[in-house]
């Protein structure tokens, strides 16, 4: 990698790296909603003229140049789907498990809001059951799933979302762009720290510089790239307001703050050590740290002194069990309130009790397999699509994930912004795949496909039910390798491609609503977890990136930026 | 190594034990199941047949609840269903999540465990017997290095070392062509079969601290031996008389701890596949482990790999009884290791 | 020797194996690929800052300065941070010991519990139904991997029966025992999940303590069966073999021809030269018992040091796993001591 294009270079590093450890690690930061998720009807290939075509590029190319950031994101799916660097498989569904006693609707991001939690029949605490712990305290020092479950019931960032995804307002009152590269948050008044001091905007600089500087605050935070473009933030004089700056536009600043940067009081975090940080907590949210009980348990008193209405819940324990039955054992025996990951053939028996139900929503990840696009066989384009054609998704959701999923057919989810509707999954043709297997010339290709190990839902047997079905191709065969999840993970992100598996499944969850957190890591040449290459990839996501898709009908930064983006999926 | 004084006390043990040929007879039968796994098996134990998943075993017909979803509004509804599932003569052991055949599965499987069973104790024998019979003739500083190092082993449980060290290497694969299907025996059965690498060497590093702790005790006694001594004042190396007298002479127990060791390293096999450290899906402990999220609706996935370890464990054990019984070694009790 | 000078030097040697013990561990590290640098360092580091992180972790000095780094640490009782929470990781593995501790003790009483008479009985009556019924036992009990058996104990008295809960541990025993003083004024102890604690009558309700003691045993029941069952086996088969043996024995026909009582012949002399092996080899075993509460801790969501370990393995959170791996080790050396006083105390022979 050259010096060549230090700007574009670094903001794709940036961004690159900030979907892409969190959603490899299982358990993305959790996006935020998308407006109606999909109506898991895009599959079936319909109105996708390029399937099975061989997919050129010129075909595409023929189109005539996008105007909006939308548009171009929109032509890099395209672009994408009909060079298929990847064996696109499912969205994965977030499926909990939700006793009677309680009131709760999941969420798209795969977050647990307690404060969501309505107890019922005078039930006054709540027990969360997850599928493990946290990784210590610390809001900027961790960037899983479970961690964040836990974190957030005591800290809050500037703006959140509504279950439903758009973005709200929580410790600002007000966002707005000032200029190319600044954007300016003003501080609510009245809020609390538990420790019982009022939240000042300093906190809030301090705590996003925490996230981005590495020399602020006691830590290189891994979170940096979640608030990718980020450069720094300052208390604007005299005002209750915060000014953020960044590296160029970023378009997606107020959607990154949507989701990330948990504030946090500045004199608390100087005056006490990592380990401290790492178990105690003082933030701003509806309930405060009473026990924590690491590796095992922690639990939450209600903050009486919450800026909004004190939460329904009096307590609130969370806790962690790793095996599916075991969760959903322990929800049907009565131990537990909610439990996260209910299996799909777990799903029946949830269902058909008396006591508990299910919540299912389509989640912000998505499961893929990646073909290196510079090994032998994947660099081809006619066997990777060859690939994308020998695997039946349909019968693998309906049968391995009782169609708790929805197939793709792009790097980017129905819902957000940038995905293109006029592209749907791959259809099943063995057929055609052997042929273009000829073509491409690696007829009697050996393949081997490593995938983690109950890292994502169902992982293996996916892995097992692609490879089988790539094997029943007579002119390629195809087994699985397990991996260690840590060992896979490093040889995918050491920046060496040439270290990592030419084929590897592996799931992303993209937290920001935006097809560029999912493309630029992936599958930029610059991507911190890429396995493609483009120039012309590269360049529709770079020109994206230099608008700020504020302009009328694509996300702004007046707060309705989702919701546009809603509006576009769901037609 | 065997004597004709030996031999007629095996006959005499087998003749007198039923436990013995129970022990033998099963045995016999992993043993001729795992050779012949292409020809017994009904199946290719790895091919998928989605629309048949977990089919029950014959006798076990019956009704299930089947959940799926449907999108209502762009929400997610989710629907139960109830369906009847027939048990068929094509899977007498009913099918896993995957539509695999659970008899050819638990077939192929019993070739990883007596494969990974007799090249673990192997490995572990030929580095422990070494050891232990050089710190048993020469005592001394030797000695003491080596029964420190041994209860430094011994500190670890074999279980945990063998986690830590699959876990951190990472689970390398042999595949190793069938012959059968080579020899076009058994057409449409696997071509290649999968050696867990990683786990041999491990259960093989975690176990020879045994065969070193017997051997030694071995070389200790007879390293005082007349005949022994004799060599030694005729000359002979060292070398020489580890290999000729004190190496045959040590056999009797190492083979009956050998026979024990193949039963724990068995254990500690399905142990590493029920935890995810291994590098096959063929394999007992690994069926147990996928079967565990169905044990509510599925429950055969779980139990028959399981009565498959159980037997096969139960023939190794009534096998190495028999040899000790006919041979007395007196190491009962050692060489430990279940899972 | 006395039995104190035995006893001084098989802790030396204790101690020398606790030293190699550590050196195995740190040197785990070396041996593994992959640096503790990936583990803690953000994805987009860049060079300097990984340097950074590694001069923090203190990894970048040589081999044998982490080393005597590491044994002066442990000496003060500090095992380093977690890579991942930060947090002191000699907290984190005591927190968790008591949890395995109270598995391998309950696992323990039950195996000795069940297995000294069954092995009597066995030898005693040899040949009759008691006897078979219980060769056939032990036989089931080394033969069955632990993690199956636990499976299918969840199955058959959790998911079909209901009688145990599936998982988890409830509180600790300790826990449960010293609410008894407290229980006047919080009421009993409750399982997981069921929320507030009911304020309960005074004075001093031994109902509570009854309900909170139950609720204790009610999770540990399945787990400590699970992971006693091999140990019941093993030493039923033992005592068995041994009783045997000694009953054939000279001193007891001789004892038997003075007239003196079956039972004391039996259960003084008998039975008690059939023990002395029985102890070494029980000792021995702890570290399958160990390895065995690990799995079981996994089939069972125990949240004990196995859970940590496995767990630390796949995080590559080497603080936490050397230091669970070194109270394991430790744990299983001082067992072992123990057991040998016990032998040399039973059978002073041992000590020349």
């Amino acid at each position: 990698m050259s010096d060549r294009d230090v700007d574009r270079r670094s903001f794709l590093r940036l961004a690159g790296t900030a979907a892409a450890a969190a959603s490899l690690a299982g358990c993305s930061g959790g996006g935020d909603g998308n407006g109606d998720g999909g109506d898991g009807e895009t599959g079936d290939g319909g109105g996708n003229a390029t399937d099975g075509e061989g997919g050129n590029e010129t075909g595409t190319e023929e189109r005539p140049e996008p105007e909006t950031r939308e548009e171009y994101l929109q032509r890099a799916n395209l672009l994408l789907h009909e060079q298929a660097p990847w064996v696109y498989l499912n969205r994965q569904y977030s499926v909990y498990g939700v006793s009677n006693e309680i009131q709760w609707e999941a969420r798209r991001d795969e977050r647990i809001e307690a404060y969501a939690i309505q107890p019922q029949d005078g039930k006054r605490s709540v027990r969360i059951t997850q599928s493990q712990m946290d990784s210590g305290l610390d809001p900027h020092d961790h960037r899983e799933t479970p961690t964040d479950n836990i974190v957030l019931q005591a800290y809050e960032g500037l703006l959140g979302r509504d279950p439903e995804g758009a973005i709200v307002e929580k410790l600002a009152t007000g966002y707005e762009r000032i200029e190319e590269g600044t954007v300016r948050f003003d501080i609510r008044e009245g809020v609390t720290f538990h420790s019982g001091e009022e939240l000042a905007p300093e906190d809030v600089a301090f705590s996003i510089n925490r996230i981005v500087k590495e020399d602020v605050g006691g830590l290189a935070s891994p979170q940096r790239d979640q608030l990718a473009g980020v450069t720094g933030a300052e208390v604007v004089d005299g005002e209750r307001a915060v000014r953020v700056n960044s590296d160029g536009v970023n378009p997606i600043v107020f959607q990154e703050f949507a989701t990330y940067c948990d504030i946090v009081q500045r004199s608390w975090i100087e005056e006490h050590e990592g380990s401290y940080i790492n178990s105690n907590m003082n933030g701003t949210g509806p309930f405060q740290l009473e026990n924590y009980n690491q590796d095992v348990s922690v639990s939450f008193a209600r903050y009486e002194d919450y800026w909004r209405e004190p939460a329904p819940a009096e307590s609130l324990e969370i806790t962690a069990a790793g095996e599916a039955s075991t969760r959903v054992n322990q929800l049907l025996g009565g131990e537990t309130d909610l439990v996260v990951n209910v299996p799909p053939q777990d799903a029946g028996r949830v269902q058909e009790s008396s006591g508990a139900s299910l919540s299912a929503v389509p989640s912000t990840r998505i499961i893929y397999n990646a073909m290196v696009y510079n090994r032998e066989p994947f660099d081809s384009t006619e066997f990777r699509r060859a690939m994308n054609l020998a695997v039946d998704l349909d019968s693998i959701i309906e049968n391995v994930l009782s169609g708790f999923a929805d197939p793709t057919g792009q790097p980017t989810l129905e819902g957000f912004v940038g995905y293109n509707d006029e592209v749907g999954p791959f259809e099943h043709d063995p057929e055609r795949a052997q042929s273009l297997v000829e073509e491409s010339g690696y007829a009697g290709a050996e393949i081997e496909l490593h995938t983690p190990v109950g890292r994502y839902l169902k992982d293996l047997e996916i892995a097992q039910a692609v490879a089988s079905q790539i094997d029943n191709l007579e002119n390629v065969s195809c087994s699985v390798q397990q991996r260690d999840f840590q060992t896979l993970a490093g040889e995918l992100l050491d920046g060496d491609l040439s270290t990592s598996p030419a084929f590897y499944l592996i799931g992303w969850g993209n937290a920001t609503f935006d097809a560029s957190q999912t493309i630029i890591p992936l599958l930029t040449s610059d991507g911190a977890l890429t396995s493609y290459s483009s120039d012309r990839v590269d360049e529709l996501i770079q020109q994206a990136q230099s608008m700020t898709g504020e302009g009328p009908g694509s996300s702004g930064a007046d707060g309705d930026g989702n919701q546009s983006g809603n509006d576009s999926s769901s037609s | 190594m065997l004597s004709p004084r030996t031999l007629r006390n095996l006959k005499r043990e087998f003749d007198r034990s039923a436990l013995a040929k129970v022990g033998v007879a099963l045995v016999a039968l992993v043993v001729f199941v795992a050779v012949f796994a292409p020809l017994l098996a009904p199946h290719d134990p790895t091919a998928q047949s989605l629309d048949d998943k977990r089919l029950p075993p014959l006798g076990f017909s019956g009704t299930e609840n089947q959940t799926t979803t449907e999108r209502v509004n762009g929400t997610v509804q989710v629907v139960n269903e109830t369906v009847t599932v027939n048990a068929t003569a094509d899977h007498p052991l009913g099918t896993n999540a995957l539509g695999q055949d659970m008899l050819s599965r638990v077939i192929y499987g019993a070739r990883t465990s007596l494969l990974v069973g007799l090249l673990g104790t192997l490995l572990a024998a030929v580095v422990g017997v070494p050891v232990g019979l050089v710190a048993g003739y020469v005592r001394g500083r030797v000695d003491d290095a080596l029964m420190r190092s041994a209860d430094v082993m011994l500190a670890f449980p074999s279980l945990v070392l063998a986690i830590a060290l699959v876990g951190l290497w990472g689970r390398a694969a042999i595949r190793v062509p069938d012959p059968f299907v080579v020899a076009g025996l058994a057409p449409g059965m696997p071509r290649t079969f999968t050696l867990p690498g990683t786990v041999i060497v491990v259960v093989g590093l975690v176990n020879w601290v045994w065969f070193a702790r017997v051997a030694r005790g071995e070389a200790l006694a007879l390293r005082d031996e007349e005949y022994v001594k004799a060599a030694r004042s005729l000359g002979a190396s060292d070398p020489f008389v580890l290999r000729r007298h004190v190496l045959p002479n040590s056999a009797t127990p190492i083979l009956v701890l050998a026979t024990i060791q193949v039963a724990a390293i068995v254990l500690l096999e399905s142990a590493l596949s029920y935890l995810g450290f291994s590098g096959t899906e063929l394999s007992w402990g690994f069926d147990i482990a996928q079967g565990r999220d169905y044990l509510a609706t599925a429950w055969w996935i779980s139990t028959m790999p399981g009565i498959a370890i159980v037997l096969t464990v139960i023939g190794i054990n009534l096998l190495g009884d028999w040899l000790r019984d006919a041979l007395d070694p007196g190491i009962e009790g050692e060489g430990g290791g279940g899972a | 020797m006395s039995f104190g000078r035995f006893l001084l030097k098989r802790t030396l040697q204790g101690v020398v194996v606790v030293w190699g013990v550590v050196t195995v561990v740190f040197l785990l590290r070396f041996i593994t690929p992959g640096s503790p640098v990936d583990v803690v360092a953000p994805l987009d580091a860049s060079p300097e800052l990984r340097r950074q992180i590694a001069r923090e972790l203190g990894v970048d000095r040589p081999l044998y300065v982490q080393y005597f780094e590491y044994l002066a640490g442990l000496l003060r009782g500090d095992m380093g941070y977690s890579y991942l929470s930060g947090t002191e990781a000699s907290a984190r593995v005591f927190a968790r010991l008591p949890a395995t501790l109270e598995l391998t003790v309950a696992a323990t009483i039950v195996a000795v519990a069940l297995s000294v008479p069954l092995g009597v009985i066995s030898a005693t009556r040899r040949h009759q139904p008691s006897d078979y019924a219980a060769t056939t036992f032990s036989l089931l009990g080394i033969s069955t991997p632990n993690f199956w058996l636990g499976i299918m104990l969840v199955l058959v008295l959790a998911v079909q029966f209901d009688v145990f809960p599936t998982s988890d541990r409830a509180f600790g025993f300790l826990e449960s025992v010293g609410h008894l003083v407290v229980i006047a004024v919080d009421g009993p102890l409750v399982p997981p999940g069921e929320g507030t604690r009911l304020v309960v009558e005074f004075p001093l309700d031994v109902g509570a303590f009854g309900r909170t003691f139950t609720t204790w045993l009610s999770y540990i029941v399945l787990p400590a069966v699970t992971l006693g069952t091999y140990f019941t086996a093993l030493i039923t088969r033992l005592t068995r073999s041994g009783m045997l043996e000694e009953l054939g024995q000279s001193y007891v026909q001789a004892a038997r021809a003075k007239g003196l009582p079956e039972t004391l012949v039996r259960y003084r002399h008998a039975l008690r030269n059939t023990l002395i092996p029985v102890v070494t080899v029980v000792g021995l075993q702890m570290g399958t018992l160990i390895g065995g509460a690990v799995i079981t801790e996994a089939v069972f969501d125990w949240p004990g040091l196995g859970t940590t370990v496995i767990n630390a393995i796949q995080q590559r959170d080497w603080p936490i796993l050397q230091g669970s791996l070194i109270v394991i080790g430790v744990g299983f050396v001082v067992v072992n001591i123990a057991v040998d006083a016990i032998y040399a105390y039973l059978n002073p022979r041992v000590v020349e």
